[in-house]
This record gives C-alpha cells, structure tokens and sequence, in this order.
C-alpha cells in the first residue's frame, strides 16, 4: 500500500512510494497559548469542521434510540405552552397584554429553551468530555459551542411550529419582525459568552454544575416568559431591564414578531453591549484556563 | 532544522489540584491561608518532569524509555498539546498526531462509520481527506462487516483496531506513538509495526513510547532513557537500553 503524506495546511495530496521524503513543512507550530484572541479565533476557524461535527454528533447522540427522535424540539416548548395556557391563562387569568395565550408564551418559551439549553449542555460540557481533552489537543471551546449550536437547530426546528401558529392566529406580521434577526445575534453572543465563562468555571468549580438547574429556574421566573413586562410596576422597569439582558430580549422577541413594535431599544443596546463584554471575557478567561484543563478535568 | 525541540522544559503537578475542587475546600484554603498565615501548597508539589532538553530531527524515529512514572508519557502529551509546560519551552514545526490512547476520541452511540469521520477531524484530518481514505481506513481495520454497528457493540479488538486505522492514516507531520503497539492480536501488532516501519521509511517523524524493548530497538535510531522526570541516558538504543536493564537490575539488588 503507497503510504501517502499529507501536509496538514496544504490540500491533501497523495504521494508515490519514490517521492519520499515529506515536504519540508510550512509553518512552525510553537507551542503557546498566546494571549491574542486573534490568534484563537483564527485556529477555532480552522476546526469549524471539527465543531460541525462535534455538534452534529450532539444531535445525533441525543435523539439515538429514542422513538420520537426530533420531535423532542418541538414537543418541549409545546408542551409547556399547552400547560402554562390551561393553568396561567384559563384558571389563573394571567394578562397577556392582549395576545392569545398561546402564541404569547410560546414566543417566549422558544428563544427562552435555546437559552436554556445551551446552558444546561454546555456548561457540564468539558467535564463530560474530559476523555477527549485528556487524551488529544483541539481548541477546547469547540466543546461548549457546539453545545450551543446544537440547541440553536432545536430552537430553528421549533420555530417552524411557531410560523404555523402565526398563520393560525391571523397575526399580521410588520416590518418590525425584522428585529428578530439582530435579536437572534445579541442572544446567541449572550449565551456563548456566558457558556465560555461558566463551562470552564464548572472545571475548577464542581459546584456550578449543581447550582445551574435552579440558576436556569430562577432565571426563567424573572424573565416575562409566564408574565408580560408590562406586570412589572414602571418605576422597577428600568432595573428589571437593565440587570437581565434575557429580559429584553424575550421581551423583544414578543413585540417585533406578535405586536409589531420594535424592542425596547435603549436597553437592547445596552444587552448588546453586555453580551459583546461577555463573549470578550468568557472567551478570554477560557483560553486562560484551557492549559489547565487537561491537568484538572 | 529539527522538528522537535524540548528546551529546560519542567512540568509540576499540585497535588492538592488534581482533580476537582468544591467551592467549599476553597474557601477553607483561603480560611486556612488567612489565618494560619502559612502556603500549603508548596509540599504538596510533584515535578513529572525537571528541566529537560532534547531536539529530534526530521525523519528521526526516537524512543522513550524508563519505569513507570518517569515522565515518558508526560513528554508525549506536552508535544501533542495536550497539557501545557510549568516552564520552559516546546517547539514542534508542522503538525502532529497522537496516538497516546487510539479510539479516545469515540463516542460509543455512533457508528463505527460515524466515528472514523469524528475522530480523523479530531485528529485535525479534513473532511475530504477521511472520506478519500475510508475504504483504505475500513480495510486495514477488518471491519467492513460491522461499520455501520454503533461502536457500543464492538468488541475491545475491534475498537483498538479502528482506532489504530484511523491513526495510521493521517499522515502528520511527527507522530507520538504510545504502547498502542500492545494491543489487538499477533497478527494485528505485525500489521501495526509494518505501518509504523513504512510511515518511518517515508520520512515521518516519530516519537515512541513503550516498554518492548524489541521493538524500541527495532524501530528507533535513538533512545532516551528516563527516570523520575530527568534524562538519565540518550544514545545508541542498544547501549541505552542495556543502561537502562543495568539500573533497573541495580535498584532491585
């Protein structure tokens, strides 16, 4: 068999049995976890195959051998939606400022469940991983994103059942449902930039693994999901946006697409920022730790 | 130019830092710290390597000798990346493949075809070029029958055995090779040799661990010998590894 030599950062070429020896090779690999973000970026884009592939493997593990594969997407915001509508809206008479129940909470259950499941996957990530980070060097952050790419096709599957309750509603959509899409960034920067920070928090801390279901539950009480921000008396308003960026952004979610006005965008800016900061940090004190990892996890 | 070049290079563990920590035990640390006014840390050290230097040329096939915790799989992981050096510096030109436990890349749900795609990207293999080479990875595996088996089901032989393939196939530029020679079958062992020989005759660089002196001979063209994280002997193989049988046999005198 002619064994072939592939220089890794050229395209793969095979090479005869008399052309020995390997081509002098190209770049010099120091080794050194430099303190440019640049530089990470730079190598995590040359794995973005490896992180599609970590993430498809996610899906795939998930949904193996269990009967109804996929649908799991859908059926847990659904489902939620259908118990919070009997209890919240028909027993409880909760407001929602006007909008079917329904589609009120279930706009916000679906970007909420991204949010939440990003963190409950990416945040134990390294640790359940740690038979690979111990055992071969690839960008470490490749993990907890892929966690987050994995529950963003969850949350693309089942916005597919909101366009059809949209339809069912009659609900007119405005060229407000544009703010979806920088809604969309914001929360994802957000969530990856709490992810990079916690997930190699929980290496050094096993703690944070215990403490995250009830952080998530918390969370979700003090974000309008159940309840419209309009419940939350005016003069706390401004703090309840301005200290929980998800606030905004759920509530956002709900004004571009179900009442056609834009977000509040004062402290949309703000979360934006907040999430710029996050991602900045979480990616920084991540590459920190990373030379540790393999030592610790 | 080398390929491989190892300067003063020490790695310490902590003791009291392997493993995981509760925010509990810290806080009682820093309690400790506070008011016993005294560092814990510095007893509780262990130096897996002190200060060594080497340099390995290009095409080299070197080997790695010693007990038990001399630190020989220590120097594999620093050059795969894997762990990170407490001082000193590493430099590798071009890119290199592990084979320090084949098949830990894995995920038993998938399937044999499934994993071969994950773990040759693990590897930093494209995509393009594990699907150009599958056929040649399944057959040198023996596993036609069974790729599409999630790997859960595989036997420990066939595990070892894909993963070894897949290994076998990247075609790094230096390849840290660690006891996988021991595994599989007689017959399996021979064809993994046979690789190994023909990845080394085509100028690949190679560095190797393992207790099989044969085999260490055989292969390499120059040994270390390692004791308790420093360089005790580096040479010819057949002189090192009689300096190597001469301390063993000396310290169980």
């Amino acid at each position: 068999m002619p064994a072939s030599l592939i220089n890794k950062e050229e395209a793969p070429r095979e090479v005869e049995e008399s052309v020995a020896p390997a081509p002098e090779p190209l770049l010099e690999n120091t080794i050194e976890w430099s303190d440019s973000l640049i530089a990470h970026a730079r190598e995590l884009f040359k794995h973005r195959e490896l992180l599609w592939l970590i993430t498809q493997r996610e899906i795939k593990v998930r949904y193996k051998q269990s009967a109804l594969g996929v649908l799991w997407a859908i059926l847990q915001p659904f489902s939620l939606m259908v118990v919070f509508t009997v209890f919240f809206s028909w027993f409880a008479r909760m407001e929602s400022d006007g909008i079917p129940y329904p589609l009120f909470s279930y706009a916000a259950l679906l970007p909420w469940i991204f949010f939440s499941t990003s963190l409950s996957f990416a945040v134990p990530s390294l640790i359940v991983n740690s038979h690979i980070i111990t055992k071969i060097y690839f960008p470490r952050e490749i993990v907890p994103l892929a966690s987050v790419l994995a529950a963003f096709l969850d949350f693309v599957i089942a916005a597919l059942i909101f366009v059809g309750m949209l339809a069912f509603y009659r609900v007119a959509p405005t060229w407000n449902i544009f703010y979806v899409a920088p809604l969309i960034v914001i929360q994802s920067a957000f969530t990856v930039g709490v992810c990079l920070l916690l997930s190699a928090f929980t290496v050094l801390y096993r703690d944070v693994r215990h403490m995250l279901p009830l952080a998530i539950q918390i969370w979700m009480f003090v974000t309008p999901i159940l309840y419209p921000a309009s419940v939350v008396p005016a003069r706390w308003r401004a703090w309840y946006f301005a200290l929980n960026p998800m606030a905004v952004i759920i509530d956002g979610y709900r004004r571009a697409v179900l009442q056609g006005t834009p977000p509040e965008l004062k402290y949309l800016a703000l979360a934006a920022v907040v999430s710029c900061l996050l991602v900045w940090a979480g990616y920084k004190y991540f590459k920190h730790l990373e030379r540790e990892f393999a030592d610790i996890v | 130019m080398n390929t491989v070049t190892v300067d003063q290079v020490s790695k310490r563990y902590r003791l009291s830092r392997l493993g995981a920590k509760s925010l509990r035990e810290e806080f009682a640390r820093w309690g400790e710290r506070l008011f016993a006014r005294q560092d814990s840390r510095g007893k509780e050290e262990f130096y897996a390597l002190r200060e060594v230097s080497f340099e390995i040329g290009r095409g080299e096939t070197v080997g790695f000798i010693g007990p038990n915790g001399s630190g020989k799989s220590t120097i594999l992981k620093l050059l795969a990346r894997i762990i990170y050096p407490t001082r000193g510096r590493i430099t590798v030109r071009g890119s290199v493949a592990s084979l320090i436990e084949v098949g830990a890349g894995f995920h038993p749900e998938l399937t044999g075809r499934e994993n071969i795609f994950l773990y040759g990207s693990i590897m930093g293999m494209k995509q393009a070029d594990v699907r150009a080479k599958f056929d040649r990875i399944v057959e040198f595996a023996e596993l036609e029958r069974f790729i599409d088996t999630p790997v859960k089901r595989y036997s420990s032989g066939m595990y070892v055995r894909l993963g070894f393939a897949v290994a076998a196939h990247i075609n790094p530029h230096v390849l840290l090779v660690d006891e996988v020679l021991a595994v599989g079958d007689a017959a399996f062992q021979s064809k993994c040799q046979r690789r190994i020989e023909e990845l080394r005759r085509h100028g690949m660089t190679i560095v190797f661990v393992s207790h099989d002196m044969a085999a260490v001979e055989r292969l390499c063209s120059r040994v270390f010998f390692l004791s308790q994280g420093e360089i005790r002997a580096a040479g010819e193989p057949r002189a090192v590894i009689n300096e190597y049988y001469k301390t063993v046999v000396a310290e169980k005198a």
